[in-house]
């Protein structure tokens, strides 16, 4: 009952929010604000580990966005298939001979940069195998420009996607140290030349339920979070940093997943610790379609990676919880994350058995049992309308009746077995973390060309 | 009303098929002369009748169906000859016929013009509004019949552009994006290119390079028109070989004036 109480008084932060993000997205001048000169420089930096299949696309996204100044950093982190010799082909790239690298950060040693001067704003790092939070550290110590967003090589950004975003960090530039952006699910959509052309739901069941559980995420969560500066994470597959604070927490903590929460955390530790004013805020207009993982084994692999990256956080940062010098980051997020995402699972399990064991023994009757659990289910239910609702309001991205139908059908079918599913994930992941087991697990991609052909 | 208008265009293809085999005869350097008169249906007759009395000259008169417009092939004429001749065939035509004020443009010719040219000058000699023999120079076709191709995602940009050159006397065609111009530039031939730089599938510069890559016998000048004012963007461009750049919000005034600038 708490967890919904929580979770009722975030979303309403969010609906109070909605407005205002409703506003400035209808009456921003982004063009005219994409070609000017005040608007800060960006480094993108792309990590991609055997991405072959979906970097040209991302890439020749990536190379059009509506930005005034901006350079793209492919970080090859030692793939095994091809994907250095994609790029090299459909972008002619020599080997620069004194590359500059102006950052101190430690990296796995960099076998050389690749550059054509017709793209001139196209680098792409060879390195050897460190996975994603060193490789990411390879392109801050490559790059060249005060903020750095790091980006999935599996998403694609819309056009307007970064300029929406710094025109949020223009809006207090002293004080933003992070901005995420809204992640959506891309499969189902129709991708052309590096954008998306049709927006429309997956067909598939898996990434359906990923697409309420994104927007339910993001929209209600996230916006909510954000009203109050307790954001604990950006999302990896698109956020915006402010370089030299990034720098001076010492960069992403490589060999283990969640390194985007762990940035945030560091970030906010940093921060607080030294009493400086600051704000990681959230762009929701700001959009980033994404492959989900549309079968079962892969869905379970990330989702276990996760419930391992976040325990691995609190654990690391447990000094913060509940301490009153961390303010709503010791008080509220990190007591929220460790209790609610964290231990939730055993919350559920315990309190299942409970139930079983009542049932058992005959000590409760089936009338409180069934009010129990419908208003369980409502509020939660509730919850996804809510999202819902603050996407029809703000974004209406989906524009054909039956995906809203689709998309309320599934909200409900999500509370039998996918959340029980998701419980059973993080458990495993959390086991997976007793066993020291820190690999990232397979992660397929699909090209998006097969996308096109299959939506 | 559909097939009229397929007839009359295949009777206009003919018409200039016609002339451009008669002035292909005469690799020497001939005068073209094209006779325009309103409301005068024995005008052909006159002028061929006119045409057989000049010495050395044996060629047939001919009219464009779907206009009436007159042509005349006279083969080793010099500029000056063909004008004195057209005077006196105007004193003839206005001798002969009662009201009739023929309107005539006339030029010297090395080799065949292209049918564009032919058609420009045809249309000259009828809209003429003066009654003066219109001697037609290279600078008439340059003006008028340059094509602009029009490169940019944003519609209202798009069709303002389009209305506003159309108006000037371009030739344009609209593109939305660099992938669809790219393949649009070498069959349409486009004398200029105006785009923005901020484009769907393709960025700017490397557009910007595929146009200049493009085998063409000649490649069209490029002005960008764009949102993008930052210094460095604009010293890239120049470096890669635009010959301006208009930044957004514009002047229509100026844009007219650096076009022209370009073409000339």
């Amino acid at each position: 009952m708490a967890v919904s109480a929580l979770y009722f008084v975030i979303i309403m932060l969010s609906f109070r929010n909605i407005w205002d993000i409703y506003r400035r997205a209808s009456y921003s001048k982004y063009n005219t604000l994409s070609g000017s000169e005040l608007v800060p420089s960006v480094s993108l930096l792309v990590p991609a580990y055997n991405e072959e299949l979906t970097i040209t696309e991302n890439v020749r996204c990536l190379m059009t966005l509506n930005y005034p100044t901006y350079e793209v950093i492919v970080i090859n982190d030692g793939s095994s298939d091809r994907t250095l010799d994609v790029l090299i082909k459909e972008y002619e790239l020599t080997l620069l001979p004194n590359p500059e690298v102006r950052g101190r950060l430690e990296t796995k040693p960099v076998r050389g940069v690749y550059y054509n001067p017709q793209y001139p704003h196209l680098y792409v790092i060879d390195k050897e195998n460190g996975g994603k939070a060193d490789s990411l550290n390879a392109g801050i110590n490559l790059s060249r420009y005060p903020l750095i967003s790091s980006i999935d090589a599996d998403s694609l950004l819309e056009k307007d996607a970064l300029i929406r975003m710094a025109r949020m960090y223009m809006e207090n530039p002293e004080e933003t140290v992070a901005i995420g952006g809204d992640v959506r699910i891309a499969n189902g959509c129709v991708i052309e030349n590096g954008a998306v052309k049709n927006v429309s739901l997956p067909r598939k069941m898996w990434p359906m339920f990923q697409s309420i559980e994104y927007m339910k995420a993001f929209l209600g969560g996230r916006i909510g979070w954000s009203q109050i500066n307790g954001l604990i994470i950006v999302s990896g597959a698109f956020g915006m940093f402010r370089k030299d604070y990034v720098i001076a927490v010492g960069g992403y903590r490589g060999g283990y997943p969640g390194e985007d929460m762990n940035i945030i955390i560091k970030l906010h530790r940093y921060m607080l610790e030294n009493k400086i004013r600051y704000r990681v805020a959230f762009c929701p207009e700001a959009v980033c379609w994404t492959q989900a993982p549309d079968t079962y084994n892969i869905l379970s692999n990330q989702r276990k990676r996760w419930g391992r990256g976040n325990l691995k956080n609190m654990i690391e940062n447990r000094d913060m919880v509940f301490n009153p010098k961390y303010k709503v980051m010791g008080l509220l997020t990190m007591p929220y994350n460790v209790i609610f995402e964290a231990l939730n699972p055993y919350f559920r399990i315990t309190g299942l058995l409970a139930l079983l064991g009542y049932v058992m023994l005959d000590m409760t009757n089936w009338h409180v049992l069934l009010v129990f659990g419908l208003v369980n289910f409502l509020s939660g239910y509730l919850l996804s309308i809510g999202a819902l609702l603050l996407e029809e309001i703000a974004f209406r991205r989906y524009t054909k009746l039956s995906d809203l139908v689709k998309m309320l059908l599934f909200s409900a079918l999500k509370f039998v077995g996918y959340h029980q599913l998701g419980v059973l994930w993080r458990v495993q992941g959390h086991i997976q973390y007793l066993q020291n087991n820190n690999s990232w697990g397979t992660m397929t991609r699909q090209s998006w060309k097969d996308k096109k052909e299959a939506a | 009303m559909s097939q009229s208008v397929t007839l009359q265009r295949g009777q206009a293809v003919d018409f200039y098929g016609r002339l451009e085999e008669e002035v292909r005869e005469h690799q020497s350097g001939a005068a073209l002369l094209f006779l325009y008169c309103e409301g005068q249906p024995g005008t052909e007759s006159c002028v061929q009748q006119f045409v057989d009395q000049l010495p050395g000259v044996e060629t047939e008169v001919l009219r464009d169906e779907s206009t009436g417009v007159l042509a005349v092939v006279m083969p080793g004429f010099t500029l000056d000859a063909a004008h004195y001749q057209a005077l006196l065939l105007k004193q003839h035509l206005q001798s002969r016929l009662q009201q009739a004020d023929p309107r005539i443009t006339l030029a010297a010719i090395q080799e065949a013009p292209s049918m564009q040219t032919m058609k420009q000058m045809a249309e000259t000699a009828r809209l003429s509004i003066s009654s003066d023999i219109h001697i037609f120079t290279e600078e008439d076709t340059g003006g008028a019949q340059s094509r602009i191709l029009i490169v940019d995602q944003d519609k209202a940009v798009r069709e303002f552009l389009q209305i506003r050159l159309t108006m000037q006397g371009y030739e344009t065609l609209e593109a939305v994006d660099g992938l669809e111009a790219l393949e649009l530039i070498p069959k349409w031939e486009p004398d200029l290119v105006l785009t923005e730089l901020n484009l769907y599938g393709i960025d700017g510069l490397p557009f910007i390079h595929h146009i200049q890559q493009l085998d063409m016998k000649h490649p069209p000048k490029i002005v960008v028109l764009t949102e993008k004012r930052v210094e460095q963007t604009i010293s890239q461009c120049f470096q890669s070989g635009v010959d301006d750049y208009v930044t957004k919000p514009f002047s229509p005034v100026e844009l007219d004036a650096r076009i022209r600038r370009c073409l000339h």
